[in-house]
């Protein structure tokens, strides 16, 4: 391998788990964007929808053994996006509305309280072993020179992009995310102007939710090995990058993934392993020291 | 008002702590177990309590183990964190109903712990934490049933250098207590016998990408892989190692040695050339272990790889008990010392004067049809 | 004198009750109400929210560690020294830090935080790396050897908790402690009115770390044994949560916060593999029922009020 392949190899290898941050900091992103609340609980959403995937496969397999693979997919991510979009609706109604005329700081415990529930009730459901997750689809490669690409890249890429892309579309172009604009400005004139700030809020968390689901599917079928434990370091990786990209914006959301993915995998290419996230880090605070408000973050003004 | 409501809730959630720790009409002689029975190493400090919990149940079928008191298991968790590890010890030797204890798993944790029970001159036997700076403390009351680190890694170094025929290894290890300890064990002893490390980097427990790290690897073209960590990483090694068709053969150490690693690597990446070295020899080839192993799998299913171990750990401390034949823990302790052997399901132990058991046996298996195929053994 | 009535009592439990498990228990709570009076400093005064506390922590504690194994220094001097070398620490990672706000500081001091701890794992040679430090020495007062008896901990511990909390009483209501207030309520109206908030922030960075290293150092000793695995992200996030529910900036509620989440675990010890699982559900009921804190008050109107009389 040259010099220059294992450079794109590498950048390919960052691109592959940068886009599954990606899809998780788009979650977080969000919900700070509308409500200014980091969801510490948001990594354990990702890590029980890998569960809702891995159980919805199983399923796939004992009822109906020789569904078309990609029919496979499309049936367990919309089973982990729903599934992951209902406990998202669960956890806003049961630990954070209640607080939420509260102080900001004190949704933060309720947030530890439910990933402390979340990891050991799936501990206790699915057993504390790491499960194996069988792959849906037939392994696929791409040979460029010295370079592979597998299908599995492909796809989470794709995905990540495309929801991306919806998320925008839904936020800037549809009366919900118009409401959702409104309620992240003020959540009091919104309210004055019709719009059920409850409902909106509810929605977001459930949108969020929805898509960590999606990523803990593409999660699994990646490493195809999960476990209980899997949400607190993708959750804090993903939470990173949103705060890297400039948290509250979707495209920066994806820009702070992948960069940190990149990050990652050049640390450990041309440093060490052991570094790497030393690397990761250090590139954040730096980053934050230049843009106080992430790369793509926007400089309003400091609310009142 | 709503205070109220708090302190009933602690108040419910103490009276629910103090219930759960009462028996039954007869007086009980307890024996602490103490594991991580929650967090990232559950799976095995819960496959350990099955260990301690089975030795416990088939004593107690065989007759009176303690005449006029009913031995109980009381199992705690210490979350894989040293200071959770201190109070849970605290816990037992502040109870005088517990006369011994059977501890830990993670090194980290058995290293301080140890100290609360030398202080509190309680027989404390732990079945798996191999890091060999745990038995050079000096504490007399400490046994250990599992061979050491310092015997695992040069025992590994010799197996990849003689039978493997390597010179050029990279070592990973998993930035741990045991792992980077097994891992510098390795290196020295490979070293001394000519072989050239050409890497050593450590991984973070729980990560599952590491095709970055084995490109670079694969770049290297070492001859071997050494692993020196537990097997949902290994697993993740063996499997994207595969995947990136890395020719080198694989190693790694005894917290390879559990069936799910196959599993969870697939069956066709793990059978290539993966090699395991474990603390003793075949527990499935060993005549003594055979009932064990029968009774186990038909209670809880999966045997995991330290079951044996907490097991073996627990029938000593329970020997040590009849032995003394009163509920003191001074008398258990010297029971202990006065044992000149044991003879367990691993084989006949004798201890040193650390506490470190004589059985150096260390078990080096294979993957082969999805299933751990045992090589040879080295040492004795 | 009612405190004072308290504080003797506390002093007494271990001659009342000679269970050594809990006054370990009481010790470890002893512990975190040094590390959550700390931290009440940064994010109750100052109002900096601060994800990587843990770091000063394990600063101060591997400065006590090091100190003892290299040179031999007791523990009565590595101390003030793991407090000084800590707030030391404090105030240069906050140099950069400060100038960032609200939620980006939080990521930035996490940052920080894993930076710290993963150094230490690394740095081999001489913090023992994963493998950690052992053979600590315990401290000994006048010939009488503290070893690993909770008892002499707590009592360290409690004298500990005493003093800084009677600093930190004193500091909230003092200029500085004002100074805080103003800035935390309304950073630009404050500097504004000629408070320089970046030496203010400094100072409280300096004196929260300073007191992790206090805490750091009693741990090193009181464990015998360090290891890079103790002082990690989650560390951060349970003081942070203490100082959360016990109530944000009240001196006496992050003492009764690090209490309940440090003694909880332990009562639910007797649920095993459901202990983490119940301990969940107590926080969000904990908080759900005192959404202030457990000792919350409007605090803010109480200091305007003062600073208005």
């Amino acid at each position: 391998m040259t010099p220059g392949d294992f450079f794109f190899q590498q950048l390919l290898n960052g691109l592959t788990i940068g886009s599954i941050y990606a899809l998780i900091a788009l979650g977080y992103t969000m919900v700070y964007g509308i409500i200014q609340l980091i969801n510490f609980a948001h990594g354990e959403i990702f890590m029980v929808g890998a569960y809702l995937g891995l159980a919805a496969i199983l399923l796939i397999g004992k009822v109906h053994p020789g569904l078309n693979p990609t029919a496979g997919l499309l049936l367990t991510l919309l089973a982990a996006a729903v599934g992951g979009g209902f406990l998202g609706l669960v956890i806003e109604r049961v630990a954070y509305r209640p607080l939420r005329q509260g102080p900001k700081l004190s949704v933060l415990i309720t947030a530890i309280g439910v990933s402390f529930f979340l990891q050991n009730a799936v501990m206790l459901v699915f057993g504390a072993q790491d499960r194996y997750v069988p792959p849906l689809l037939q392994v696929h490669r791409w040979q460029i020179g010295s370079v592979t690409v597998t299908l599995m890249q492909v796809i989470i890429l794709a995905v990540s992009i495309g929801l991306m892309a919806g998320l925008q579309r839904i936020v800037y172009r549809t009366g919900l995310g118009r409401a959702m604009r409104a309620t992240a400005q003020d959540p009091l004139a919104a309210r004055l102007m019709g719009i059920s700030v409850d409902r909106v809020i509810a929605a977001t968390f459930c949108i969020g939710s929805a898509l960590a689901g999606v990523g803990g599917v593409l999660f699994g079928l990646t490493y195809s090995t999960i476990n209980f434990h899997d949400g607190y370091l993708i959750g804090l990786k993903a939470f990173t990058a949103a705060v890297l990209g400039g948290i509250g914006n979707i495209p920066g959301a994806m820009l702070g993934g992948l960069l940190l993915g990149f990050l990652e995998a050049f640390g450990a290419a041309y440093l060490s392993t052991q570094w790497k996230n030393v690397v990761a880090f250090t590139v954040l605070v730096l980053v934050l020291l230049l843009r106080p408000r992430g790369l793509l973050g926007e400089r309003v003004a400091e609310r009142a | 008002m709503r205070i109220r409501a708090g302190v009933l809730f602690l108040a419910g959630a103490a009276a629910a702590s103090l219930l759960a720790g009462c028996g039954k009409g007869t007086p009980a002689a307890q024996i602490g177990f103490v594991g991580p029975l929650t967090g990232d190493q559950a799976a095995t400090g819960l496959d350990m309590l099955h260990g301690a919990q089975l030795a416990l149940e088939q004593a107690r079928a065989a007759g009176e183990i303690l005449p006029g008191y009913r031995v109980e298991l009381v199992a705690l968790d210490d979350s894989h964190s040293p200071a959770q590890a201190v109070s849970a010890a605290k816990r037992l030797t502040s109870n005088t109903d517990v006369i011994a204890v059977v501890g830990h798993l993670n090194s980290s944790c058995t290293k301080p712990a140890s100290a609360v029970y030398s202080e509190a001159r309680m027989l404390h036997v732990n079945p798996v934490s191999s890091n060999p700076e745990i038995s050079r403390q000096g504490f007399d009351n400490f046994f250990r049933v599992c061979p050491t680190d310092d015997l695992q890694g040069p025992a590994g170094a010799r197996f990849a250098l003689t039978r493997l025929k390597a010179k050029r290894i990279f070592v990973i290890d998993d930035v741990t207590t045991y792992g980077r300890g097994l891992a510098n064990e390795f290196i020295r002893s490979a070293q001394v016998q000519g072989a050239e490390i050409v890497g050593h980097e450590g991984i973070t427990q729980g990560e599952k990408d590491f095709i970055p790290l084995l490109t670079k690897v694969k770049v290297l073209g070492p001859d071997l892989i050494y692993f020196a960590g537990m097997y949902p990483e290994a697993a993740l090694l063996i499997k994207q190692r595969f995947e990136l068709q890395i020719p080198a053969k694989f190693l790694g150490g005894d917290g390879l040695f559990e069936p799910t690693l196959i599993n969870l690597a697939g069956p066709q990446a793990a059978d290539s050339e993966v090699y395991i070295t474990t603390l003793g020899g075949d527990i499935r080839g060993l005549p003594t272990a055979r009932d064990f192993v029968r009774d186990f799998e038909a209670k809880y299913g999966h045997l995991g790889a330290y079951s044996s171990y907490a097991y073996e750990a627990t029938r000593l401390v329970l020997e040590a008990v009849r032995r003394a034949g009163k509920k003191d823990r001074a008398a258990v302790l010297n029971a202990m010392k006065q044992m000149k052997s044991y003879s367990g399901i691993l084989g006949i132990h004798t201890f040193d004067s650390r506490g470190d058991t004589t059985i150096r046996t260390i078990g080096i298996y294979t993957i082969k049809d999805g299933k751990f195929q045992f090589v040879e053994a080295v040492g004795g | 004198m009612k405190k004072t009535a308290i504080f003797l009592l506390l002093f007494l439990i271990p001659f009342l009750d000679p269970n050594s498990y809990h006054i370990e228990i009481l010790a470890t709570a002893a512990l975190y109400a040094l590390l959550a009076l700390g931290l009440n400093i940064i994010v109750g005064f100052a109002g900096l929210l601060h994800l990587g506390y843990a770091a000063f922590f394990a600063i101060g504690a591997y400065t006590y560690a090091l100190l003892n194994l290299r040179l031999g220094c007791p523990f009565w001097l590595g101390l003030p020294l793991g407090m000084g070398v800590a707030g030391v620490g404090g105030v240069l990672l906050g140099l950069p830090a400060v100038r960032v706000r609200g939620d980006y500081l939080a990521i930035v001091t996490l940052g920080f935080g894993e930076i710290v701890r993963i150094v230490v794992t690394n740095l081999e040679p001489w913090t023992g790396g994963p493998n950690g430090l052992l053979g600590i020495a315990h401290p000994v007062l006048g010939g009488f050897n503290f070893g690993v008896d909770s008892r002499p901990y707590y009592w360290l511990l409690l004298v500990l908790v005493g003093g800084i909390a009677w600093v930190c009483a004193r500091l909230r209501r003092s200029r500085i402690g004002l100074a805080w207030a103003a800035l935390r309520e309304d950073e630009l109206a404050a500097r504004t009115l000629g408070i320089n908030g970046t030496r203010l922030k400094l100072l409280a960075l300096g004196l929260g770390g300073g007191i992790a290293g206090l805490a750091g150092a009693v741990f090193a000793a009181k464990q015998g044994t360090i290891t890079p695995d103790s002082f990690d992200f989650i560390l951060s996030v349970m003081i942070l949560a203490m100082v959360i529910l016990g109530g944000l900036g009240s001196v006496r509620g992050v003492i009764l916060g690090a209490v309940v989440l440090s003694v909880l675990p332990e009562l639910l010890q007797g649920f095993s593999t459901y202990r983490m699982l119940l301990f969940g559900i107590g926080m969000i009921g904990l908080m759900r029922l005192r959404p202030q804190g457990l000792l919350g008050i409007s605090q803010i109107r109480r200091e305007l009020q003062r600073a208005a009389s």
